[in-house]
This record gives structure tokens, C-alpha cells and sequence, in this order.
């Protein structure tokens, strides 16, 4: 009797050593667990076996073997220190008819739970047997722990490089995006980077701008988007979204056409546009450090695209510039470089024009008969424009006034001409008056400018004669004129609307009030003593400000008698 | 700066694009041409030899995420074919093998194509 004992004994001690050296070669926790199942089987002679491990204080199903159903769907989730009073996981051995469990210890920590049936032979777990399989299993622990430690150091290792290629796919972006990009090349590019890590084919790439959102990418149904993203306020998304998690609410228009994640691409926490992705095709779901990496491309290429943005602004404000200074360039040498003389009359003319530039125009010429043009005009519009029909408008006047015409029929070919070579609304009001330095006369016709004004004995005369402003239409009704006969001290003084409403501080114009009040005053003054003067007092009240418009002045001046 | 270069052959109905060197963000858009190239002409089963290809970057990975459906619905692929083992982990550590048929050599990926 005792001599089989020994036997049994023998028997097991060497069925210990073989199970120890079997399992310690092998760092599979499959095999490990797998021939720890069979060991028991044909120690015990029982046929269903299950093993838990620990992982993050949770019982996790391993290993099953003779268990009916799907044994391991239906494994319930219980923490590792309270899996013995769970109902519902003592329902689940019921159901599997686990009768036995023993726990496996390393160092003293919980790292598995072992399940076993019924024995075959109908007896219950004796001592002897527990006692066995707490040796048995006390040799699992190392081989198991070790091949634990290296399965999850592998999974380390798996998102290390995934990591690391995360990031060398974040270095070549901000490689690529290092250089001003056109828009479209930006977005093209993170959509690639975006697909070709996360293994998404589903995705659309949107931007805020100017409160208008633009979509730059999608390979979702456009037009449903476009509805979809105008029904709620997306630029207030400012963090990740994921379908179905609790910050989903506002967004659940865009997750009912497909999409799953939703990532805002931010400058200095403002959200500048969106990066919203489908369904991964290997039908994993997205993780954090997925939604990481997105963010991050995101906040790479948002960069970009700003840069893109404010560079063009920049282009465009530069080419407006360059195109402005070649208007005031046109627009100065339009102007007389010097004014003809004469025996009776002193003329002095100031022109200058507004930081943008205007459509201001004056003229003085030497007629072949000898009199002198006086024309002034101001051209509606600012720029280039302006400045063109203001050169079509002096080649004009320059031509006719070579032809000897009368004034008044002078005026309406003038307006033919001009009506003939402006579009979208253009027009000019204009004024021109020709001086005979003999008689003294005035021929003048006003083409809706402001009348010029004649100074004589402390009183004022308008010149206001004429017809329709120029360049509206073709003539219909002949432009009427009307002749002046000029007094010795009398003062003309024509001007544009920049002097009558230059403003001040408090958007006060100057006035036609003020500009009649002080040319009242200036009876005694020389023709440039006097245009000095009104300008003085135009830029008295303007003073602090920046001028809004172009400044034209002419003021005549008679120097003698009229005789006749 | 790296080099890369695209070129493709014909052989029977299947398009072979050969890619050479670096395919990163700064390449990606020229085998996104080819790509378009072949649509264009109606050419949707693809073979990608990889044999002189020393590395992909993820913009690289995209350019065949972007194009894979379109060729599918046309009943063409695209096939991967001679990997080197270091552009072949990337792409499996990316989980491409789960979408996409990859192949030692070219001939057998072209014979798949029947």
C-alpha cells in the first residue's frame, strides 16, 4: 500500500518536471496555457477547461477548451477581486459547468484564474488534488508571467513604431508644408497623410473662412455635406469628435452620411476648419493616439493654409498699390507742367491728389488764335479706371480744342466722344471756359460741376450755364454757353468737390458757405496769394485727418481794366 | 533631396507602375498622376512594383487609399508586388495586408488578375 504511493507520488513529481520543462521553453502564452489545459484533463479526467488572466484589474478570457457556445463572446466582464461573488459570472461557470477554479499567483500578485469541470469519475476535488494543482500551477506562474511581459512588451513595441511612423509622417508634412503652397496642394496632401495611416478612403477636409466655410476636399456626398455642416454652428466645434461618444449631439446630422470622427484644425485655439473622417476600412476603430495624429497634421497644414491666405492678401494688396501708384502716375503727367502767360490776366493752379487716387483733372492751354483754355473736371471713380478716362477725356480735349470749334458745339462733341469711351456708369463733371486777353471775355460752358465763382465788388456770380453732366449719355439737348465780361480785381476761382467737402475731425465738410465767405476776402490778393490762402484754410480744417480726396483749385485773377 | 520616379508597362490588360526611390509627401503627387493617367484611359487593374522603392512616408500610403475604391467599383485592384521587408513592415504595421493582396513577384500578382 504505502509502496503504491511512492508510485503515485513518483508519478506526479515526474509529470511535474515534464510540464516544467515543457512550458518554460516556450514564451506563447497560447502553448503555455493550451498544454496546462491538457495536463489537467488527463490528470483529473475531466474534459472542460478555462483560463483567465488579469489584465487592468479584469478578469479576461484566455483559453477554453470543451466549452460549449461562444465561450469567449460570452465571458462576462468582472474585476479580478470580486469575480467570486459576481451572479453573473457564476451563472456563466453554471452554464459551462465549471466546477473548480484555482487562482495563480506570482510574487504574491493574482495573474490568472484557473477553471476546470467536472471529473469524469463523478468524485469531487480532493485535498491531494488541490494540493497538486497548486504545485502545478505555481510552475505555470513564471512561464506564464514571462510570456505575459512579452506578448504585452511586443503590443508596446507595435504602437512604438506605429508611433514612430506617426511622427515621420508628421516630419514630412511639416517638410513639405514648410514652403508657401497653393491651397488645394495643402489639403490634397494631408488627405493623403490622414488615408494612408489611419486607412480611411471616406473623408472630407473643410475651412472657415470669413464666417463661410469652403470645402477643400470630400469624398462624402458633397451637396449633403454642404447641407449638413450649414444646419449647425461647426466652427464651434473645438475639440475631437467621435460618432457616438457624448460630445456627438450637435453633430448628428454629419454622423448620420458616414462620417465617425470628427478632428477642428486650430490657430491659437481658434478653429480655423475641419477634418472629418469615415469609417477605417480594416473596421477598427479610431484611438487617441490616432485622434493625436490627426490633430496634429491638422494643426500643420491649418498653418500652411493661413500662410497661403495671408500671402496672397499680401500679393493682392501690393499689385493694388503698384497699380495705384502707375494711376497717380498717369494722373500727374496729364496735368499742365506750367501754365501759359498773359498781359491780363495771372493764373495759378494747385492740384493734389488723395492717397487713393482720384479722378481730379485741370487743364490750361494756349488756343492758335490766342486765347487760353481753362477746363476742370473731376472723374468719377478711383484707380486705374479713372485715371484712364481722365487720359481719354484730356486727349479728347486737347484734339478739339485744336479744331476751332465754338464753345457750346466744342462741348457737345466733347460729351459724344466721352459717352462713346465709358461704361458701367461712369461720368464726369467737367467745366471749361475760354479767356480772350484782349476783350476779357468769359466763354464758359458747366457740364455739372460745381460752379466756379467770380469775385467782383464784395459780391459773388456762379458760373452755372451749360447742361447735363458729361459723359451719361450721347448730347441730346446742345450745350448752352454763357460770356462773362471780366473786370480788372475780378478773382474766378474754380475748384472740385475736394475743397468744398474736405473734412474735419468731426466729418465737417468745408463747405460752399466758407469757401464763398473767404473768397470774399480776398479781393486784393494775387491770383497765387489768394489760391494760397484757400488752400491754407482747406487745410486748417482738415487738420489730424487724412485727406479723402483729390484738391483742385484754379484762380484767375484780371490785372487791368476792361476797355472797350 | 531624395529621388523618385514613376513609370508604367503594360502587360496584357494589367497596368504595372514601377516606383522608385522615395515616395513621400513632396512625391506623392506624381504617382497620384499615373493614378489619374490610367483612369483616364479606363485602366483599372493595377500591379505596384515596389522592388526599387526604399521608402514610403503616409502621404505615400494615401495616394493608394484615394484610389483603391475607384478601381475596385471598375472590377480592377491595385496588387502589390516585391516589397523589400522594410517597406513591407510599414505598410503592415499600418494594416495594409488586410486590404490589399500583396505578392513576391509580379507575375503571380498579374496572373491573379486572370
Amino acid at each position: 500500500m504505502e509502496n503504491q504511493t511512492n508510485k503515485s507520488n513518483l508519478r506526479n513529481l515526474s509529470a511535474l518536471v515534464d510540464f516544467g520543462n515543457l512550458i518554460n521553453s516556450s514564451l506563447d502564452t497560447k502553448f503555455i496555457l493550451n498544454n496546462l489545459l491538457l495536463t489537467c484533463f488527463g490528470k483529473f479526467h475531466t474534459t472542460k477547461g478555462l483560463f483567465a488572466v488579469i489584465l487592468n484589474g479584469k478578469l479576461q478570457f484566455s483559453i477554453s477548451k470543451g466549452l460549449n457556445g461562444n465561450s469567449a463572446d460570452e465571458f462576462p466582464e468582472v474585476e479580478s477581486d470580486n469575480y467570486i461573488n459576481s451572479s453573473n459570472f457564476n451563472n456563466y461557470l453554471k452554464n459551462h459547468k465549471l466546477v473548480h477554479s484555482q487562482e495563480v499567483f506570482s510574487a504574491d500578485k493574482l495573474i490568472g484564474v484557473l477553471f476546470l469541470g467536472e471529473r469524469l469519475s463523478g468524485d469531487d476535488y480532493s485535498e491531494d488534488d488541490i494540493k497538486f494543482l497548486q504545485t502545478f500551477l505555481n510552475i505555470t506562474a513564471t512561464a506564464l508571467e514571462n510570456s505575459i511581459s512579452i506578448t504585452q512588451l511586443k503590443e508596446v513595441n507595435r504602437n512604438l513604431d506605429n508611433k514612430v511612423h506617426q511622427l515621420s509622417a508628421l516630419f514630412d508634412l511639416s517638410k513639405e508644408f514648410g514652403g508657401i503652397l497653393e491651397i488645394p496642394l495643402v489639403s490634397k496632401l494631408l488627405g493623403f497623410s490622414i488615408i494612408g495611416q489611419l486607412l480611411v478612403t471616406k473623408y472630407a477636409i473643410v475651412i472657415f473662412r470669413d464666417d463661410k466655410y469652403e470645402i477643400l476636399e470630400s469624398r462624402f456626398n458633397s451637396d449633403l455635406l454642404k447641407q449638413n455642416i450649414s444646419s449647425f454652428n461647426a466652427a464651434d466645434i473645438s475639440q475631437p469628435i467621435l460618432c457616438n461618444s457624448e460630445l456627438s449631439g450637435s453633430c448628428t446630422s454629419l454622423f448620420s452620411m458616414g462620417i465617425e470622427l470628427i478632428v477642428p484644425m486650430q490657430i491659437k485655439q481658434k478653429t480655423k476648419g475641419l477634418i472629418l473622417l469615415g469609417r477605417r476600412n480594416t473596421g477598427e476603430s479610431f484611438t487617441k493616439s490616432d485622434i493625436e495624429f490627426v490633430s496634429s497634421v491638422g494643426g500643420l497644414a491649418i498653418i500652411s493654409i493661413e500662410n497661403s491666405i495671408l500671402f496672397k492678401e499680401t500679393l493682392e494688396k501690393q499689385k493694388l498699390e503698384k497699380d495705384l501708384e502707375i494711376a497717380k502716375k498717369i494722373q500727374r503727367n496729364l496735368l499742365p507742367s506750367k501754365l501759359p502767360k498773359m498781359k491780363n490776366f495771372e493764373i495759378a493752379a494747385f492740384n493734389n491728389a488723395a492717397k487713393q487716387v482720384g479722378g481730379d483733372y485741370y487743364d490750361a492751354l494756349k488756343l492758335s488764335d490766342g486765347k487760353i483754355l481753362v477746363a476742370i473736371a473731376d472723374v468719377s471713380g478711383k484707380g486705374v479706371q479713372a485715371a484712364l478716362l481722365m487720359a481719354n477725356l484730356q486727349a479728347f480735349l486737347q484734339a478739339i480744342s485744336k479744331q476751332n470749334k465754338e464753345l457750346g458745339e466744342a462741348s457737345n462733341l466733347l460729351n459724344d466722344l466721352v459717352s462713346d469711351n465709358t461704361s458701367d456708369g461712369r461720368f464726369i463733371t467737367f467745366f471749361w471756359g475760354i479767356l480772350n486777353d484782349e476783350t476779357l471775355n468769359f466763354e464758359s460752358v458747366n457740364m455739372g460741376h460745381n460752379p466756379p465763382l467770380i469775385i467782383r465788388d464784395g459780391k459773388i456770380i456762379k458760373l452755372k450755364v451749360g447742361g447735363m453732366i458729361m459723359g451719361v449719355m450721347p448730347t441730346i439737348a446742345p450745350y448752352k454757353k454763357e460770356i462773362t465780361t471780366l473786370m480788372k480785381d475780378d478773382l474766378v476761382i474754380l475748384f472740385t468737390d475736394g475743397i468744398t467737402e474736405a473734412m474735419d475731425q468731426d466729418q465737417n465738410e468745408f463747405s460752399d458757405e466758407k469757401l464763398e465767405e473767404l473768397s470774399l476776402t480776398l479781393s486784393n490778393n494775387s491770383a497765387e496769394e489768394s489760391l494760397e490762402k484757400i488752400l491754407d484754410a482747406v487745410n486748417k480744417h482738415t487738420d489730424g485727418t487724412e485727406q479723402s480726396d483729390d484738391i483742385t483749385c484754379i484762380v484767375i485773377k484780371v490785372k487791368r481794366e476792361n476797355f472797350g | 533631396m531624395a529621388d523618385f520616379n514613376v513609370s508604367s508597362r503594360v502587360d496584357g490588360d494589367v497596368n504595372l507602375i514601377d516606383v522608385k526611390g522615395y515616395l513621400d509627401a513632396h512625391t506623392a503627387p506624381e504617382l497620384e498622376n499615373e493614378f489619374n493617367k490610367l483612369i483616364e484611359k479606363k485602366q483599372f487593374k493595377v500591379v505596384v512594383n515596389f522592388s526599387e522603392l526604399n521608402y514610403i512616408s503616409s502621404a505615400g500610403l494615401g495616394v493608394f487609399m484615394a484610389y483603391v475604391e475607384t478601381m475596385r467599383e471598375q472590377s480592377g485592384d491595385i496588387k502589390f508586388s516585391n516589397l523589400k521587408d522594410d517597406v513591407y513592415s510599414i505598410f503592415d504595421l499600418l494594416g495594409f495586408p488586410v486590404l490589399y493582396e500583396f505578392y513576391k513577384e509580379e507575375k503571380d500578382a498579374i496572373k491573379k488578375f486572370g
